[in-house]
């Protein structure tokens, strides 16, 4: 905390409590204690100082004990040699000032002083007396309500309390356009040496009232107690409370009102102590002028007090700055902007997702036989990415031949406070299905191997390099808005660029398989569940770890981590493993507590790394089945690819009727397929050394990862050992076969 | 030799919530009297093992403008109230409703759209002509029914009516509606024990308490997969008995929409003789259903017909006598 700001809140909170107890006691004089007071056309009493005291306050009399409880939080401004964190003593100067300012306003009201007079400033929408020479007053309990709804679904992101004066008219007004075009409730109040925001809005003929989102509240700092008041009765209404409970109402507005504070013009003591008053709120504030900052955050979500002078603001134009401004105050609020549009001129949506553009009707491609295409998402920090910005860098397609080939590469750069390096492969797969949600455009592999094909009707429509950007920026806001604030696309055809950027994405390609590998289950603390499938197989549950993906293919570890960011009451949840009551076959404590649980006691024990003892379930979604065949003291694994008949007598779909549901049957296993070349496959049964059939489909597609799990096995010509179904469809053919090729699953230790 | 047979019991742990339907003028309403459902402590009619405190109960669909599509069977037997929601509404309290499943369509028989203003005057009038609970349901589109619910809300604050359907893509303003003008909502969801609990946590980390929140299992008619239905039904009654906090909502289940909108009940042309009359066969497909999905845990049938209603009221009362 600033020692500054501490000190000059401390005297704006000592001053403003003196001048609401001269008030009072004025008021007493004049009006007499049993003299009512009252906000027009809302419930709640005085709403700031019912939910922070629980006083319901109905008379100038009722206003003393809210003077005493003033009294009771201010304190001295810090001296000299005192260099402890002020933060208590400041958060309750804050308190204080709201308090004796909402006081203020209840005098005001009681002597008919409120709303205040404003010749020549008309409303759209008002609870002002009368629409022309009035300021607006509270916002009456209509209108909170009708608002509120928004607030609380999303639709409107939150509320800007905007207090002083900006730098120019212009500025003002770009100020409030870049806030009511994101959908965000702008109050304003205060002035600096006299003059307003508010002034400056009427002058550039801007409607302000209820129907364009502005609310002119009072040109004295004093009115901004109205949008506390506002906050305090959205979680009154909106959240449940009653009056007192200060530490919920409070929370409630951190975590669910979006607001924040725009401090305008030079910032006197009376703004800071009623800028500490929202902080503890959760209210940040944003200045834009120096002064000093708070940046550790903790009672607000991120920074408490951000300067941003005006004139420091890149950008040659107000309008400009004004964005950025906006956009620093979005951030620092953590407001989460929603797109539900992908603005492509040609049609969107899964169900184009299997489309393919054959060569006659291509206009273009990317990658394949004639180029090059790579596709590479990176994380960076918040300031390195301009929120929406496209860039097509070098040439677009128009000079290439129709059906001809030019080098791509798709750079995304995304930047959110909830983001994490571990996501980044996670969300650079989506890719894939992002932009072939278009129709008319084909997209086939990832990474280094991409392979992009616009079709003749959609460049017909108009589609273009850049619509690839618009598509990854409103795919990743929708669909990864809860792990992502800013996204930006660089879309490089320029070939020394691309050629520069392609080195980096490998770089970082090699960078991920090498923490891929060393990701161990010993490593993490938590696995994670996925219950996604318990619609159809309602006690199964899958158990995924780093080493063990889930049995489908579609979810390993990572995913799931992310998956619980974005949805975090969705189907993938943390399991803290607990204690190990076998390390060996991969039994824990709290992973068997969750899936008992999860299955709804069908399940009280789970292996992570055994098939013969208490072997997790499946669904019905494996990628391969395993099954024990007992003569050969191994197992089999048929991929979902193999329609053939195994050495167990049953093809794999008859196989899948017997694995699946939810039943817990030693000797069969549904796995993902990369689960085989993992470290920990099978290992309590002796790992991948006791595999002794396997669909060929695997062999051949898996055939680099599977030779290097054998050399880790220790036998690097193990595959070529295990039977397929090329050679064995019975296990009498497998035992022959095995006996020849010499395989070590025959000399190991009986499995039964 | 005589032999005493010990008939086993299941200790469950939970229980399900009791909800209630509308708000008397002492409370804020103006209904003549609520409606509590919920608070079993076992699964449907084992009165032997636990306790069913509220009798399952019975609410009949009223729609807000002349429902053209339905089945001429229904518009036989309601008449000329099929013209005016108050009527109509006034006589299923006569015929026997315990509350009213108001229906706001969207647009009338003309395809003229519904307005909020339209939707606000129309839940008005149906309060004013009876004094039962009511549950209102927009036309099911997303967008359309936050529109429309939330001028209902606004249009009846205190009333304690419950707003659906709460659906994953718009219960945050269903919800917000509710809290603000003091309703309650109808947490829908697909068929799916884990989708309706997810709904049923995001739902009240809105902050709108549980007792304020009823669930729609998604009702399949007979043959139109009322198994699914009972399956899904009985795992959260389960699930909610065995403590799960939050699979214990009361259950409605819109009964009339879909036993109606099925081929049995709709076709008197080209089918086998077998099947026998058209009326018959209708009514008995909607006593089928609701039968059926009490047995499975519904609180709340929603009706069209009125001899259905009837006939599943003493059904009912057959069930929970003991």
């Amino acid at each position: 905390m600033s020692r500054y700001i501490a000190t000059r809140a401390l005297r704006g909170a000592n001053l403003i409590v003196k001048e609401f107890d001269a008030q009072l006691q004025k008021a007493l004089a004049e009006l007499g204690p049993d003299k009512e007071v009252q906000f027009t056309n809302t419930a709640y009493y005085l709403p700031t100082i019912l939910g922070y005291t629980g006083m319901s306050v109905e008379t100038i009399g009722g206003l003393k004990p809210v003077l005493d409880h003033c009294r009771g939080l201010l304190h001295s401004p810090p001296e000299n040699r005192t260099w402890l964190p002020y933060l208590g003593e400041t958060l309750d100067a804050g308190v204080a000032t709201l308090l004796a300012e909402e006081g203020i306003m209840a005098i005001r009201f009681a002597n008919g002083q409120e709303p205040q007079r404003m010749p020549g400033l008309e409303l759209t929408g008002t609870s002002a007396p009368s629409d022309t020479g009035y300021m607006n007053g509270p916002i009456d309990d209509i209108q909170l309500r009708s608002w509120g709804i928004q607030l609380v679904d999303g639709r409107m992101p939150g509320f800007a309390a905007i207090i002083g004066k900006a730098k120019t008219n212009e500025a003002a007004v770009e100020i409030v356009r870049q806030l009511q075009r994101r959908n965000i409730l702008i109050f304003l109040s205060g002035n600096v040496n006299g003059r307003s925001i508010i002034h400056q809005l009427m002058e550039e003929g801007v409607e302000m009232g209820y129907d364009t989102y502005i609310v002119p509240f009072g040109l004295d700092t004093i009115s901004t107690v109205y949008p506390m008041g506002f906050a305090t009765r959205s979680a009154l209404t909106f959240g449940g409370m009653k009056g007192g409970q200060t530490r919920e109402i409070l929370l409630y507005n951190k975590y669910r009102v979006f607001a924040f504070a725009l401090a305008l013009g030079e910032v006197d003591d009376l703004k800071y102590a009623t800028a500490a008053g929202a902080i503890t709120y959760g209210f940040p504030v944003i200045a834009d002028t120096v002064i000093p900052e708070i940046r550790p955050t903790g009672i607000t979500q991120y920074e408490h007090v951000i300067s941003m002078p005006w004139d420091d603001i890149e950008g040659q134009t107000d309008a400009e700055k004004a964005a950025r401004f906006v956009q620093q105050a979005i951030e620092v609020r953590g407001v989460k902007i929603k797109i539900t549009e992908v603005p492509v001129p040609v049609p969107y949506g899964s169900a184009f997702e299997g489309e393919r553009v054959r060569k006659a009707d291509m206009r273009v491609e990317f990658g394949g036989k004639y180029s090059r295409c790579f596709e590479y998402l990176r994380m960076v920090g918040l300031d390195d990415v301009e929120d929406h910005k496209i860039e097509v860098i070098g040439p677009g397609f128009e000079d290439v031949e129709e059906g001809g080939a030019i080098d791509l590469g798709i750079l995304v750069e995304v930047a959110g406070r909830k983001m994490q390096e571990d996501f980044e492969p996670v969300l650079e797969r989506q890719i894939h299905y992002f932009i072939n949600g278009a129709s008319g455009i084909q997209h086939i592999g990832q990474r280094d191997i991409a392979w992009i094909r616009i079709s003749k009707g959609a460049t017909d429509k108009g589609f273009d390099l850049k619509h690839f950007g618009e598509i990854l920026y409103a795919r990743f806001h929708g669909d990864f808005g809860a792990i992502v604030d800013k996204v930006q696309v660089k879309l490089i055809t320029e070939p020394e660029l691309h050629a520069e950027w392609l080195e980096k994405a490998r770089t970082a390609f090699d960078y991920r398989n090498q923490r891929l590998a060393e990701m161990t289950d010993e490593a993490v603390g938590e696995f994670y569940s996925c219950t996604l499938c318990q619609s159809f197989a309602p006690d199964h549950i899958c158990v995924v770890s780093p080493e063990r993906l889930g049995l489908c293919g579609a979810y390993n570890w990572l995913d799931c981590k992310a998956s619980f960011q974005i949805n975090p009451t969705g189907p993938n949840q943390p399991i803290p493993k607990g204690n190990a009551i076998d390390a060996w076959t991969g039994v824990f404590d709290n992973v068997n507590e969750f899936v008992q649980q999860g299955s709804h006691g069908a399940v009280d024990t789970v292996t992570m790394y055994s098939i013969m003892e208490y072997p997790m379930t499946s669904c019905g979604c494996f990628e391969c089945i395993m099954m024990i065949l007992p003569m050969c003291n191994g197992f089999m694994i048929v991929s979902r690819e193999d329609p053939s008949m195994t050495p167990a007598g049953m093809t794999f779909s008859t196989l899948a009727g017997m694995a699946g549901g939810g039943l817990q049957t030693p000797g069969v296993l549904g796995i993902g397929k990369y689960f085989i070349i993992s470290n920990k496959f099978i290992r309590a049964d002796g790992g991948l050394k006791r595999i002794v059939w396997m669909s060929s489909f695997l062999k051949e597609t898996m055939a680099e990862e599977l030779k290097e799990a054998a050399i880790r096995a220790g036998d690097p010509d193990l595959i070529d050992k295990i039977a397929d179904e090329r050679v064995a469809t019975t296990e009498d053919e497998v035992l022959a076969f095995l006996e020849e090729s010499g395989h070590p699953a025959l000399t190991m230790e009986p499995l039964m | 030799m005589p032999v005493t047979v010990e008939i086993p019991k299941e200790r469950w742990t939970g229980s399900i919530r009791e909800v209630t339907l509308g708000a008397t003028a002492e409370q804020g309403g103006t209904r003549a009297k609520t409606v509590t459902v919920g608070g079993e402590t076992t699964l449907p009619f084992l009165h032997f093992e636990g306790e069913m405190p509220h009798t399952p109960i019975v609410g009949i669909e009223v729609q807000d403008s002349y429902p053209a599509d339905w089945s001429p069977v229904l518009l036989a037997a309601w008449g000329d109230v099929l013209n005016d929601p108050a009527a109509w509404a006034k006589k299923a309290e006569e015929i026997g409703a315990d509350v009213i499943m108001l229906k706001v369509r969207g647009a009338d028989a003309d395809g003229n759209a519904t307005s909020p203003e339209q939707a606000a005057a129309v839940i008005q009038s149906v309060l004013q002509a009876t004094g039962l609970p009511i549950i209102v349901r927009g036309p099911g589109q997303a967008e359309l029914d936050n529109k429309l619910l939330v001028a209902v809300a606004e249009a009846a604050p205190g009333e304690r009516l419950a707003l659906g359907l709460c659906e994953d893509k718009n219960y945050r303003t269903i919800v917000a509606a509710a809290l603000a003008h003091d309703h309650l909502v109808v947490a829908s969801s697909p068929i799916d024990v884990n989708l309706a609990k997810q709904l049923n946590i995001l739902i009240s980390d809105m902050r709108l308490p549980l007792e304020r929140v009823l669930m729609d299992p998604t009702t399949g008619a007979l043959g139109y997969g009322i198994e699914y239905s009972y399956s899904v039904m009985e795992r959260l009654r389960v699930a909610a008995l065995t403590g799960d906090g939050m699979t214990q909502q009361p259950m409605v289940c819109f009964v009339g929409e879909e036993s109606w909108r099925q081929k049995e009940s709709r076709t008197a042309e080209g089918v086998p003789a077998e099947w026998g009359d058209i009326e018959k066969r209708g009514i008995t497909w909607e006593i089928a259903t609701a039968t059926a999905l009490l047995e499975s845990g519904a609180d709340i049938v929603v009706l069209r017909h009125p001899e259905t209603v009837d006939v599943v009221h003493e059904t009912i009362s057959k069930l929970m006598a003991h």
